[in-house]
């Protein structure tokens, strides 16, 4: 299987995480990832990622749970089996209202985590690599890739004159769990994305 | 740039608020040529009826504004602070709405003409069983002295929370004040909403709206005019905010308040149709005579149409448009959607008020449209006049700069 | 200036104490850690014990019928569906917490969310099973579900509050059950990445789904949260209200008011908000957690107490005035002859609900008796029973005497299965909530440091130099105004 070279720097404060994100990128060097242990409001930007859709997705799955819903229930009732319910009409829209929405809101949030696992590959008995077990309780544990023309001493001193501390280079198997962002990923200077900073 | 803290009212604001006010007098005039000098009691009921839907309307959603100070103070907000000045400017119109109201109030129910209110016809209430029964609530001492004591208490705590406001005006607060501070602003807060509770939320809507609809009855209705009021009264606040902003005021005040904002529009506009919704479902699905009966001219009379505007405007359109995060920071969206939003809770109002005073037809609404811009050109003298009064930001305020940094 | 953490020195800090993220880590996942104590073994026998009582209640309520229960005549819906609308109501303070609050950014929400979130699932739990039980041939549940039968299809009707039920209970557990586990899965990351046993790390790297805690992630992780949040909390409020449709659809006076919806749902948030107090009282006292569920905390949620009580008071009155003035003879008997009437059989309970509920919480417009504990948990248990009451109230008065006097000599009183059949509810909801605090942590780890350099005390005691700029200053410095 292929290897892939990463190094990676650890930081313990956000105020100096911030201006090491970008300097890293103005250099041109090309972040894997940074994990941190909770999230970090504006650092998605800083990085040049691309805003997530997820919200569009949600809108989505929780129009078809009302479509589903209403013509459902209208075909049962009025066409299927035409049942009459205390001299309703057959058509009693209001009384479809409470499950019309509540299927709205299960497509909705069913659709939407089963988007973000799907899109996080999160699952259950999968593992990942994070390269710093620390990253998940105080550590901000940055990783870029490294290529041929990368001069991994230079880099190493690099991002140590950032600020991060315990730098090392790490070879990863590139294997589908590794997460590539490539086409989430703007290059630096773009957009003003760096107001954030 | 420093603070402009002293606003100016803009020569054209002026000729605004003068024009509508203006435009609003010769609706009424003409209203009352048409209508309200007429001789039948139904005719000249329909002018008052377009006064006290107005009146009433209006007060209620600059109460509202007061009643948005105190719930934010209450839950500790910060992020409101950079325009906390807008929501008193405009809360201080209500002892002027106030006086308007009772004026019109009373004199429907002291007038000899009880198409409005039947229950203050003694005779008639005599013969009917089921108003006699209601006598209790529904007589013109307890409608009398209520309604003057729910503004006067509306006004004199709406002026202690500005006061207080303004307190806060002279030199930086330490700790231990800004503590002080909160404390008092809490406690009058609470207050508030205590007869914000006895008043809006259960006895006013009783005995100034459903009373008109007099042996009908919903536990719900207060609620639900309460919701109506307060989006409306968001609206107004944003609106406001909004003016002063393209003016060149409110420095600390962005798009993320706007966003805020916006956020409460689309929130309470939601949770107005669900009170809505439980009302109408309920009393549908129960599908009582004595209840249905209000419906009826609603729903399948004359006033279908507004029923079903009613909804679109106050439910589908808020929901659609400001659900998207861009909407609600953009100024002409939300500036759109509070005009509609107001309006479309005004309309809810025409439609509690007048189906029980015209039944067979829908009044002519240009003259109510006159009469509510009537009413806008006042609440925007007034809240204009109110504004100069007070610098425009509370900058000492202890949580003004949370405002200032404030981040959706 | 995403850098900046300011917030008002004014407001207490929301963890006490001198913190940092390491710390933080330390002081919630260490009791996961530990060994239980002498006390959860305790617990967690009796709550097993209530439980097998509760298994024992409903075998005999399976095996002879629902003839077991002391339904009668009139009183077709006795103690399970008070219990069922009990803890159905109990179940809306976790979501309500995390969800509403969040929206409205309470940021002291961060500190109790994740067990409140936990009691709301294992309330709806203990909710689920009383329609279910109560359905008698049980074995036949599924009849409940539109799915195509063999009888006909013969579909369910969609017109009855009672099937709403169905979905709006069922979508409430699945919503709540994701939104709760979503949050929880970088925590349990945090358990995983600590753990030293096998089984540690077996379990929570099964648990916690490879969370790695990337940027990318966390971005989604933040927009799939708000959604939920804007999502759970409309479905917070039409939970409840669809449960108050059961009886104010019907046409049985003292149940079919307009007012109910709303009433039902500030019921339950007060009743919920009392639920975790209860727990959470006793957790951070257990767990040695005070620090992050400081006095400001239990203040707080006692502040919603009082208003939500009072909610609920102007509720009562409004119902009871609209009884009379609505002038209908049959409305109004049911309010003043079965519920106000002290001497009327159940009168008794009228007067238990509204001492509870309406009257007691008042005393927490007192800041002394918010931030005493003993107070708080005395007044949580309080009001738990009272808004017991408010449901037995509700159902069992309005139909103990109906329209045929001939049916009136039938008091209601509940047999020992019904009674046991609720304490099984209890054993399970507290079976769960020892396995839970035992096992996953019990305050949201990522959340708190994200608020610790804002909220923490040791961070805001730093903060002097900005509290005492002057407003301009600051405002130009720090202002973002991205032009109009």
């Amino acid at each position: 299987m292929a290897e892939q070279k990463f190094v990676v720097g650890n930081f313990y404060d956000e105020a100096v995480l911030f201006p090491a994100v970008k300097k890293v990128r103005k250099a041109g060097y090309k972040i894997h990832d940074v994990f941190t242990p909770f999230p970090i409001h504006g650092l998605d930007k800083a990085m040049g990622l691309r805003d997530t859709s997820l919200h569009t997705a949600g809108f989505i799955y929780g129009i078809t749970g009302t479509t589903t819903a209403v013509t459902f229930i209208t075909w049962a009732l009025t066409t299927d089996w035409p049942l009459n319910f205390g001299g309703k009409p057959f058509f009693s829209l209001p009384a479809w209202i409470p499950i019309t929405f509540e299927l709205t809101v299960l497509f909705a949030a069913v659709g939407m985590v089963l988007t973000f696992c799907y899109l996080c590959q999160l699952a259950p008995f999968v593992k990942k690599d994070h390269f710093n077990p620390r990253s998940t309780d105080d550590t901000f544990v940055m990783a870029f890739e490294c290529t041929e023309k990368t001069n991994e001493a230079e880099a190493i001193a690099f991002l140590q004159s950032l600020g991060a501390q315990d730098v090392k280079v790490e070879v990863r198997e590139t294997r589908w769990w590794l997460g590539r962002y490539d086409k989430d990923t703007r290059p630096f200077g773009e957009q003003k994305e760096l107001e954030a900073v | 740039m420093a603070i402009r803290e002293h606003f100016e009212i803009p020569k054209r604001f002026n000729t605004w608020s003068f024009a509508l006010m203006g435009l609003g007098l010769i609706s009424i005039v003409l209203l009352y040529i048409t209508h309200g000098s007429s001789k039948d009691p139904h005719e000249s009921a329909r002018f008052w009826a377009s006064l006290l839907q107005n009146s009433v309307y209006f007060l209620l959603v600059v109460n509202a504004a007061m009643f948005f100070i105190c719930a934010t103070t209450l839950a500790w907000g910060g992020w409101q602070m950079s325009f906390r000045r807008v929501s008193e400017a405009v809360s201080a119109a209500v002892p002027v709405m106030g006086v308007i109201g009772v004026v019109i109030l009373l004199a429907i129910v002291f007038s000899d003409n009880h198409t409005i209110y039947h229950w203050a016809d003694t005779e008639h209430v005599q013969h009917d069983e089921i108003l006699n029964h209601k006598k209790g609530f529904l007589n013109k001492g307890f409608f009398t002295a209520w309604t003057l004591l729910t503004v006067v208490l509306w006004s004199v705590l709406g002026w202690k929370m500005r006061n207080l406001s303004r307190q806060s005006d002279g030199k930086q607060m330490s700790v231990e004040e800004g503590k002080k501070y909160m404390w008092k602003n809490t406690v009058w807060s609470a207050l508030y909403l205590v007869v914000f509770a006895l008043t809006v939320m259960s006895t006013i809507p009783w005995l100034w709206l459903m009373s008109i609809d007099a042996h009908w009855y919903s536990t719900m209705y207060s609620w639900y005019t309460f919701a109506s009021t307060f989006v409306a009264g968001v609206a107004l606040i944003t609106l406001f905010v909004v003016y002063l902003k393209n003016n060149g005021y409110l420095e600390y005040t962005n798009e993320e308040h706007l966003h805020d904002l916006g956020k409460f529009m689309f929130a309470f506009s939601i949770f107005w149709t669900y009170l809505w919704f439980s009302q109408y479902m309920l009393i549908w699905y129960a599908n009582i005579p004595e209840e249905t009966k209000y419906f009826e001219p609603r729903v399948q009379g004359p006033y279908k149409g507004i029923f079903f505007l009613n909804i679109i405007i106050n439910f589908i359109a808020p929901l659609l448009i400001l659900m998207k995060r861009d909407s609600k920071r953009n100024y002409t969206t939300i500036t759109f959607m509070a005009v509609l939003i107001i309006f479309g809770h005004w309309l809810d109002f025409f439609q509690m008020v007048h189906p029980a005073v015209s039944t067979d037809h829908v009044p002519m609404m240009l003259y109510d449209l006159g009469i509510a811009l009537g009413f806008v050109g006042l609440i925007m003298f007034l809240t204009a006049k109110a504004l100069t009064k007070a610098p425009l930001v509370p900058k000492n305020h202890p949580f003004f700069k949370e405002s200032v940094i404030h981040h959706t | 200036m995403a850098l900046l953490r300011y917030e008002s020195q004014v407001r207490a800090p929301l963890v006490d104490g001198t913190k940092d993220y390491h710390q933080v880590t330390e002081d919630i996942c260490g009791p996961v850690e530990a060994s239980p104590s002498r006390l959860w073994w305790i617990g967690f026998i009796i709550s097993v014990g209530l439980l097998i009582f509760g298994i024992i209640s409903v075998t005999m309520e399976v095996t002879y019928g629902v003839g077991q229960w002391n339904l009668n005549k009139t009183v077709g819906w006795g103690w399970d569906i008070t219990n069922f609308v009990w803890w159905v109501g109990i179940g809306h303070a976790g979501t309500l917490i995390s969800a509403i609050l969040l929206l409205f950014r309470q940021g002291w929400r961060t500190g109790v969310n994740r067990a409140a979130e936990a009691m709301t699932i294992f309330a709806v739990m203990c909710a689920g099973q009383f329609p279910i039980w109560h359905m008698g041939r049980v074995w036949d549940a599924f009849f409940v579900l539109p799915y195509p039968n063999t009888r006909g299809p013969l579909w369910v009707n969609f017109n009855s509050p009672l099937l709403w039920d169905v979905f709006a209970i069922s979508t409430y557990f699945t919503v709540s059950l994701l939104f709760w586990y979503s949050g929880l899965l970088p925590d349990l990351a945090t358990l995983r990445d600590r753990a030293k046993l096998k089984w540690r790390k077996m379990f929570y790297g099964v648990a916690s789904f490879g969370w790695t805690g990337s940027t990318k992630h966390w971005q989604r992780h933040e927009a799939l949260s708000l959604v939920l949040a804007g999502l759970s909390t409309p479905l917070v409020l039409s939970v409840h209200t669809i449960v108050s449709f059961d009886f104010a659809t019907s046409v049985v006076p003292g149940w079919h008011t307009t007012i109910f919806p709303p009433y039902f749902v500030a019921g339950a948030i007060f009743s919920g908000f009392a639920m975790v107090q209860t727990l959470l009282v006793v957790t951070r006292k257990v767990l040695k957690l005070e620090e992050y569920i400081t006095i400001e905390h239990i203040d707080v949620m006692n502040k919603v107490i009082v208003l939500t009580g009072s909610i609920v008071g102007i509720a009562y009155l409004t119902e009871l005035f609209i009884a009379w003035y609505g002038a209908n003879g049959y409305e109004w008997y049911a309010f003043k002859e079965n519920r106000v009437n002290i001497n009327s059989p159940l009168g008794w309970s009228y007067y238990i609900m509204m001492g509870c509920n309406v009257l007691s919480p008042q005393i927490f417009w007192f800041r002394k008796m918010r931030r005493s504990i003993t107070v708080t948990f005395f007044m949580s248990i309080l009001v738990n029973i009272g808004m017991w009451f408010e449901r037995f109230v509700i159902i069992v008065t309005s139909v103990y005497r109906d329209y045929l006097p001939s049916a009136w000599s039938t008091y209601y009183r509940p047999t020992i299965w019904e009674v046991g059949f609720f304490m099984g509810t209890f054993g399970l909801f507290f079976t769960c909530y020892f396995l839970f605090s035992k096992y996953f942590p019990v305050i949201a780890v990522a959340e708190i440091k994200h608020i610790l350099k804002r909220s923490g005390e040791s961070y805001k005691e730093k903060m002097d130099t900005l509290e005492q700029e002057d407003p301009e200053q600051f405002g130009q410095e720090h202002s973002h105004d991205h032009g109009a």
